[in-house]
């Protein structure tokens, strides 16, 4: 029934039986009653008009919720006579359940919201696996070669396609706009079972070279860029200095995932969301490189009713029949990996998110804990007011309602307020968000965040008034109206109860704490460990070169060489230098080196990693050379290479590396690379662990369109900003320079995501430090009141005060002693969850371990300070007099 | 006191579970407003059934709930103000029949317990 309804059926009611007492009245009067009598006896007759009301509401079956609305009003009345309680308690609710609601968006959107493609469950990613090669990487990224053979030859796919993601400019006046594109086969719209909404997708033959000069628009890109030009279908844009024919807009709904691959992977950057499709054509040298090429992202959707492990078995056949026909020099036992694309792009963040959602439940808990604590102590405060009620015949159930009616009311207003703040709070997620999980559009609170916070807040509930309720259902009437003592003394058992809370509460902060210690301490080694390489005064660009006016390596390198020249007159500027890749921001180009005589097939080649640098690379972020030289640009044209120390030991154990030779690809026909010094290893890939190996070749030998530019200056770096975009432009003026930062912000950077953690874990473990303290002050201060007299005896008696701060102290600090114990067992147990988040920190480092305990001692200490001066300062006299 | 707290309860106790009876085998008449069903219930016990507000309204509503009886706010002839008419449905005629012979059935068993009749052995 609605509110209406029954607001209008009471009216009626009403108004019946005030006519109805009306008759009577009259009645009275035709007996020969007075007016005025007849009144009185009309009144009499009828009796209490709210009672029958009451119990015609009952007969309608509405009762319940009367006595609900009533049970609020009731509950919030008892409550605004104690606001200190009631701010405490909610907003203790409202942070955790707010706290614990946004990272659990977080959570659902990474790993649980399904991908917004039809039937997401059937698309794998596939990833091959060359036996040889897998001590260093155990899958790698797609040859175009294998895939043209599985596309041909598998039964278990509906379709399959392999792409690529990058960034080009778009459009050429002036500085052109940096886009995101994915270079993809043509089956990409089947895989993902997504049309365009104006135009069409690729045909077979646009995945040709020569025909590849078409481009399908996103949404956004067509909206922001063209207006939404209705009529864009057939036009051309400049698409990376090429014309491309427009020949297709995605709809609206469609977003693509940042497929990253081996050449991108530990790239900390965010990388550019996909706003361009173009077909992506293997030129025939790149289709008959049966086992270079390496290079792309393999996407498919799975027949139906085909499970991954059939797929995989189907695959790995043909990688069989393709690994027997290889030449002998390049032998490999080849085999795929099949992962369904949700959990590939989940990744690596699994761990930490977990972690972040454990320690956030951690917070909820000890919120929980503290909350049930106060309600204790007011449902012991009020136990004669319940001894009475139960002595007036309140039924046990009546009394349970009586009890939990608050702690709803509580928890109603704390959730509905840490809803509120969880709306606030996850928009500003969003950049913490993994970059290939970031396509969805902007992060918010929905239902599944909503419908969070709403079993939360049922749970606290449940949780945090269970305790009290079970208190009161078993009110004694006769002993506690019996009870000398008008201050109502709290028994026995609800004591205990409390002191197990603060222990909960103790044991969760103590792990929160040394969790958090624990990550504090990685990021502070990461930040301090011996990069091989400096940051000061130093600062990078990024600069992307339009491939139509910079179309090979001779181009690149004479544009970057007077980009250089006129870096080294600006005044200020110790050293400029070229790089392929900032330190930091990734891997890249990856090859085998084979040294001179050496004849193994080329597969089992050792693998490392490749840089093109000019030659103050070294100079300009101190990179040590350890022997030989560095090559200068005398050197101009020649192949020579620095080697990384790890790269000499493992190449030429025990030998002199100078002047010995090697080539990549065939020696017969390349040009062999003289090793001319060794570098120091260091850590320029990812500060968790040292790189491999390392070469550095010349720029002149090779230049990609996207390369770094690092400097060192003798003044401030970040008025340099402005002069580095102002001198390549001078070059240049159309070409772009993405990003201007120093490199000490670039090293700062890539380690964002163990900051974003450490900083929520230090978050949540002060709250739960101070939400313990203040649990051991509710008790301890509780205990003090209670013991007033006992106390005052005491002193009576020839205590001095340092035994009663003794005493408060006892008591207060038995059960967070308890706790810690607890909470150390606790993080311990969770070790093997943290540990793999960790670097140079044992999960089990005493120091960290005793100082976290310390910490919980300290804040426990202090917290039973204040009533036990109370204690101390107890008058004797005052004491046994005050009854 | 105690004599009227015992008198109350006796009524109460006769009433209870019947008073829906009385009151549809009241309405059989024709329709009534809540007063006059209990002064009719009042007046034809000789004043034995006091009528408690407090039991008729919620009764009454109950009914209604159940569909038994229907109401309708109407002006009788001679008054020029409504009263809430509660009228007989065919279905409570049916329940009246129903309650009827079990309340029979019922006092028939009570008295033969009550007033044995003495057979001849």
């Amino acid at each position: 029934m609605r509110w209406w309804q029954i607001k209008k059926r009471d009216e009626d009611l009403e108004r019946e039986l005030r006519s109805d007492l009306e008759l009577e009245e009259a009645e009275q009067r035709e007996n020969g009653l007075s007016p005025e009598e007849a009144r009185y006896a009309a009144r009499r007759a009828f009796g209490n008009a709210a009672l029958i009301r009451e119990q015609t509401h009952e007969a309608w079956g509405w009762a319940n919720l009367e006595r609900l609305s009533q049970d609020v009003r009731y509950a919030a009345r008892q409550l605004r006579r104690s606001p200190g309680f009631t701010a405490v308690t909610v907003a203790t609710l409202a942070l955790g359940i707010g706290a614990t609601t946004a990272i659990f968006t977080l959570v659902y959107d990474v790993m649980l919201r399904p991908l917004p493609f039809a039937q997401p469950d059937r698309l794998v990613t596939i990833e091959e696996r060359v036996a040889e090669w897998s001590n260093i990487y155990p899958t790698l990224p797609v040859s175009a070669n294998h895939f043209t053979f599985w596309q041909q030859h598998n039964r278990s796919f509906d379709s399959m396609a392999v792409m690529e993601q990058g960034s080009v400019p778009l459009g050429a006046n002036g500085r052109p706009l940096k886009v995101g594109v994915l270079w993809a086969t043509p089956g990409i719209f089947s895989v993902l079972q997504a049309q365009p909404l104006l135009g069409r997708a690729f045909s077979a033959s646009e995945a040709q070279p020569g025909n590849e000069h078409v481009v399908v628009l996103m949404y956004d890109l067509w909206r922001e860029q063209f207006g939404g030009d209705p009529g864009i279908l057939g036009k051309t844009v400049l698409l990376n200095g090429f014309s491309c024919m427009v020949v297709g807009v995605m709809p609206q709904s469609f977003h693509m995932p940042s497929v990253q691959t081996l050449a991108t992977i530990g790239d900390r950057n965010r990388v550019l969301p996909v706003e361009v499709l173009e077909p992506l054509a293997f030129s025939k040298d790149t289709l008959a490189e049966d086992m270079g090429d390496l290079n792309y992202f393999g996407l498919a959707r799975l027949r139906p009713g085909v499970s991954v492990a059939a797929a995989t078995a189907d695959l790995d056949a043909l990688q069989h029949t393709i690994g027997a026909s290889l030449p002998a020099d390049e032998t490999a036992t080849l085999s795929v990996a099949l992962t369904p694309f949700q959990e590939l792009l989940i990744g690596s963040n699994r761990k930490p998110l977990m972690m972040l959602l454990a320690a956030v439940a951690g917070l909820l808990l000890v919120g929980c804990a503290n909350v049930a604590n106060l309600l204790l102590a007011r449902a012991a405060a009020r136990r004669q007011q319940m001894a009475v009620a139960a002595a007036l015949g309140a039924r046990r159930a009546e009394m349970v309602r009586m009890a939990l009616r608050e702690t709803a009311v509580l928890a109603a207003a704390g959730g509905g307020l840490g809803l509120l703040l969880a709306a606030g709070i996850v928009p500003t997620m969003q950049r913490y968000l993994p970059p290939a999980l970031d396509f969805r559009g902007s992060l918010h609170l929905d239902w599944a965040g909503a419908g969070c916070a709403l079993l939360l807040a049922m749970l606290t509930t449940s949780l945090a008034g269970a305790a009290p309720a079970f208190m009161v259902s078993r009110t004694a009437p006769l002993e506690v109206l019996h009870s000398e003592s008008r201050v109502a003394s709290e028994s026995r058992g609800s004591r205990n109860v409390r002191r197990i809370l603060v222990g909960i509460e103790v044991a969760m902060s103590v792990a929160l704490v040394l969790t958090t210690c624990l990550l504090t301490a990685s990021l502070v080694n990461l930040m301090r460990v011996e990069r091989g390489f400096t940051t000061e005064r130093t600062m990078t660009a990024t600069i992307d070169l339009p491939i139509e006016t910079y179309p090979d390596y001779q181009h690149r390198a004479a544009f970057y060489k007077e980009v250089l020249d006129r870096m080294d007159r600006l005044p200020g500027v110790e050293h400029a230098a070229i790089t392929s890749i900032l330190p930091l921001t990734g891997d890249g180009w990856v090859d085998m080196a084979r040294v001179a005589g050496d004849s193994r097939p080329f597969t089992q080649l050792p693998l490392e990693s490749f840089r093109s640098v000019s030659p103050e690379y070294f100079s300009t972020i101190h990179l040590k050379v350890l022997s030989g030289q560095v090559f200068n640009q005398s050197d101009w044209g020649r192949n020579l290479a620095l080697i990384s120390e790890r790269t000499a030991k493992t190449l030429w154990p025990g030998k002199d590396p100078v002047r010995q030779q090697f080539s990549r690809g065939d020696p017969a026909t390349a040009k062999p690379f003289t090793v001319v010094g060794v570098v120091a290893n260091a850590r320029t890939i990812s500060l968790s662990k040292p790189d491999p190996m390392l070469i550095y070749v010349p720029y002149w030998y090779r230049c990609e369109p996207e390369a770094g530019l690092v400097m060192r200056t003798r003044q401030d770096p970040s008025e340099m900003a402005d002069a580095i975009r102002q001198t390549i432009w001078s070059v240049d003026h159309n070409v772009p320079v993405p990003t201007v930062r120093a490199l000490g912000s670039v090293v700062a950077d890539s380690l964002a995501n163990q900051r974003f953690e450490m900083d929520l874990l230090l978050l949540f473990a002060g709250n739960a430090l101070f939400l313990a303290g203040l649990g051991v002050y509710g008790v301890v201060m509780y205990s003090v009141v209670q013991r007033y007299r006992e106390i005052g005896l005491r002193i009576a008696l020839g205590a001095q005060r340092v035994n009663v701060y003794r005493l408060v102290l006892r008591d207060g600090l038995l059960p967070v002693a308890g706790g810690a114990v607890a909470g150390v067992a606790l993080a311990f147990g969770l070790a093997r969850l943290v540990s793999s988040l960790l670097f140079q920190v044992s999960p089990y480092d005493p120091m960290l371990t005793a100082g976290a305990v310390c910490m919980l001692l300290a804040v426990g200490t202090a917290a039973c300070l204040l009533p036990a001066r109370r204690a101390a300062a107890v008058e004797p006299m005052q004491a046994l007099r005050a009854e | 006191m105690s004599s009227m707290v015992k008198q109350a309860q006796q009524r109460a106790g006769l009433l209870q579970g019947t008073l829906d009876m009385l009151i549809l085998r009241t309405l059989l008449y024709g329709s009534a407003h809540g007063h006059q069903i209990g002064k009719h219930i009042q007046r034809t016990t000789n004043e034995f059934l006091q009528m408690q507000h407090g039991s008729l309204y919620p009764a009454l509503h109950r009914l209604e709930k159940r569909g038994w009886i229907s109401a309708k706010w109407e002006t009788p002839p001679d008054r020029n103000r409504e009263f809430k008419y509660y009228r007989l449905t065919d279905k409570g005629r049916k329940q009246l029949l129903v309650e009827e012979s079990q309340w029979k059935q019922m006092s028939e068993a009570v008295a033969r317990v009550m007033w044995p009749v003495v057979e001849e052995n």
